[in-house]
């Protein structure tokens, strides 16, 4: 939605990604006017491509020049494109961004390793955008985004180049759908069925939640390891006929199944943004959900209740959340409308323009500095990640001297919005 | 502009006046915890608790010596069964001093148990002793001390080196993996003794020294530290003199590892305790509490 609110505002993007089994590779055109290039590379597992610093770059180059991009725009930390892209993309004169959507900790391996990764690409990217404040603590943290302060060297302060742009949804989508009144209330849980959504506290919780409210029922929907728990649970407590289980849903049947509800239930151990929790809203649900990581900035206290991660916790914010929906004070059409005005990709769309302009008008980084800043890095991973650079560089001159400037295959012919738009008019008169 | 601490908020649904780029001066990071449940070390006390790896070093150097003497034949297999002997006895009556078995009404039964057991693991290793004695009979002898220090590290990584109460069942998998390492370390070493009377002996020494003493050493370590430090002191000395009789080398390593291990490495931890830098906030991923 972000690139599709960016070509409305007169700019051209292309998207780069790994290909997808079974025939999704080259290029593939997405309306509006969206150009994808999907590079050969084989996902090995969970749509992941094997982490790698070069093999990307003849690709990237080719792509990049040729399409005359100015900016990339990396997502995620755990891109091995994304990290490839920031490397290369100083070689040809394109500034670079860089939008983190998860939170990461600090003491488990897996975090250390990609947090050192994550230092390494920062040292030399122009702006990291956050999608929430939490979000952006954890980052300057993780990717050690501060400098020394003008007034005191001694004193390290966040750098200016670090945003927070939340994320936003197309409120028309998730219009409330007007429901018979009835006094029975559903309570919807949408997520991936997995430890970090908080999938335990749901098993702890629900037969709890349904003795203690006999006209309360249950419709979850999602997929993952812990559906066996769920269908274990249900069996358990017989609660088959109160508890549904839809298994995966498509995004476009999310708003069909938040409209059996009233309520929203979240459980989530970490959140970053929480996507879910904003749709369910918008669909005119009261959400209940844990107090965990940037879910506290989303809503205001009115429209959601917060609990502990604790079964108890939950039990009593869910108490609360019937109250609130038996009693008549929560207003679907109201929430709705609400969340319109709070988040829209066209207000998304001009705040991250500004970035990109801030961005493009500030000075670029030259060779010596960017190594300077890679040396940084420490005693150990400062030499590494200064002789990929190098090498880096050295196989751009390579590639500079095989498939010269020259000799690309340069676009000329970009998308045209208003000429689509005249010949969409056209044949929607021509069709009657 | 006001006051970032009046006017913003750290919300995102509602649209503030400040740039995207704005960091609060006091409100960024204020929820973060750094090393929130620090508890600083002491060194006396850390010296304390090292004895315990101090003794299972000790043992291992010392169980070292008595092989290598009955090796070569200058230690009498007879006596070391008979000091074997003696040194269960004492170690099962301070055991039983040392408990707090008095209480319990099956307390003979007990003994009675211990005592029909022991002489079973006594006959069973008499009897397996030729059996051992040839067991490594077509592998050379570089691989088996190979084998056998492999072993002994594993053994003295993986023990158990924890002061609990005597009550709790103290069997975890580390400390089980520990003494089979042990054991099929001095079955591999035994395997390479002359006769099948130093193998009985030595067998039984390792059983005595691998199984039955950490056993000891948890009961010790939560009685008086005066007996605790006597102890660690006594097999220390024991080790180090026992290395003298065999090589002056190996007798200044051995007491470089012990020393270190006792006085230098709790130093080493609490100077690195400086550096201790665990970060909390809101973004870690919560524990789940369910009843």
């Amino acid at each position: 939605m972000l690139s599709a609110n960016l070509i409305r505002k007169g700019h051209k993007v292309i998207i780069i990604t790994h290909s997808h089994r079974p025939d999704r590779v080259g290029i593939r055109w997405l309306l509006p006017g969206l150009k994808v290039y999907y590079i050969p590379f084989l996902p090995i597992a969970s749509s992941a491509t094997l982490p790698n610093f070069f093999t990307s770059l003849p690709y990237l180059r080719t792509i990049l020049l040729r399409e005359h991009i100015h900016l990339i725009h990396a997502h995620a930390s755990l891109s091995s494109i994304g990290h490839e892209g920031i490397l290369h993309s100083h070689l040809m004169g394109i500034r670079t961004v860089f939008t983190d959507h998860s939170l990461f900790g600090f003491d488990d391996a897996a975090s250390i390793l990609t947090n050192k990764l994550m230092v390494g690409t920062l040292k030399n990217v122009d702006a990291v955008i956050c999608v929430s404040h939490t979000g952006r603590e954890n980052m300057v943290l993780r990717g050690q985004l501060y400098e020394r302060s003008e007034k005191d060297p001694k004193v390290p302060e966040v750098r200016k180049s670090v945003y927070v742009i939340p994320n936003a949804l197309v409120a028309e989508q998730f219009k409330p759908r007007v429901q018979p009144p009835t006094d029975t209330i559903t309570i919807v849980v949408i997520s991936r069925l997995a430890y970090r959504k908080g999938i335990d506290l749901l098993v702890a919780t629900a037969p709890k939640i349904c003795s203690l409210f006999p006209n309360v029922n249950f419709v979850v929907g999602g997929d993952g390891p812990k559906l066996l728990e769920l269908l274990q649970m249900r069996e358990k407590y017989l609660l088959q006929d109160r508890m549904e289980l839809l298994g995966p849903i498509r995004h476009k049947d999310v708003l069909s199944v938040l409209s059996r509800g009233s309520i929203f239930m979240n459980t989530s151990l970490t959140e970053s943004f929480g996507i879910a929790i904003l749709e369910a809203a918008c669909a005119g649900l009261y959400v209940v959900s844990t107090r965990v990581g940037g879910v506290p900035e989303i809503l205001p206290e009115d429209m959601i209740s917060f609990a502990k991660p604790e079964e108890d916790d939950v039990i009593r914010a869910i108490s609360e959340a019937v109250k609130i929906i038996q009693n008549g004070k929560h207003d679907p059409l109201q929430a709705h409308e609400r969340i319109k005005t709070f988040y829209s990709w066209e207000e998304v769309a001009t705040r991250t323009e500004k970035v990109y302009d801030t961005v493009l008008r500030s000075k670029q980084m030259g060779l010596m500095e960017r190594i300077e800043r890679t040396m940084d890095l420490g005693p150990f991973a400062g030499p590494i990640y200064t002789i990929i650079l190098l090498v880096d560089c050295l196989f751009f001159l390579f590639l500079e001297w095989w498939i010269p400037r020259e000799k690309l295959h340069y676009v000329d012919h970009h998308w045209n919005q208003q000429a689509f738009k005249k010949l969409a008019d056209e044949d929607r008169r021509r069709c009657g | 502009m006001n006051d970032p601490q009046e006017d913003w908020e750290k919300v995102l649904w509602r649209r503030q006046s400040y740039p995207d780029n704005y960091v609060p001066p006091r409100l960024f990071l204020a929820s973060l915890q750094r090393n929130p449940n620090f508890r600083p070390y002491s060194y006396w006390p850390l010296v304390i608790l090292s004895c315990s790896i101090t003794q299972h070093l000790a043992i291992i150097f010392i169980f070292l010596a008595v092989f290598v003497e009955l090796k070569e034949s200058t230690l009498d297999p007879r006596s070391l069964v008979c000091i074997s002997v003696l040194l269960f006895l004492i170690g099962y009556a301070t055991w039983s001093a040392l408990g707090t078995q008095q209480e319990n009404p099956d307390y003979f039964t007990n003994h009675l148990k211990t005592l029909k057991s022991s002489i079973m693991m006594f006959l069973a290793l008499m009897s397996l002793s030729p059996v051992l004695r040839t067991l490594t009979a077509a592998t050379s002898s570089d691989s088996i001390w190979a084998l056998a220090a492999i072993l002994f590290i594993i053994n003295a990584l993986l023990a158990d080196y924890t002061a609990t109460n005597p009550e709790d069942p103290h069997e975890g998998l580390s400390s089980v993996l520990s003494m089979n390492a042990a054991v099929s370390a001095s079955v591999v070493l035994a395997s390479r003794l002359p006769t099948n009377v130093s193998v009985f002996a030595l067998m039984l020494f390792s059983i005595q020294l691998f199984a039955l003493y950490p056993i000891f050493r948890h009961r010790l370590q939560t009685s008086t530290i005066s007996l605790w430090l006597l102890i660690t002191l006594g097999l220390s000395v024991l080790a180090v003199w026992l290395m003298a009789e065999l090589s002056r080398t190996v007798m200044w390593l051995n007491f470089a590892v012990l020393t270190f291990t006792t006085l230098v490495a709790p130093a080493i931890l609490i100077w690195g305790q400086r550096y201790k830098n665990i970060i909390r906030g809101p973004w870690d991923t919560a524990v789940p509490k369910v009843n």
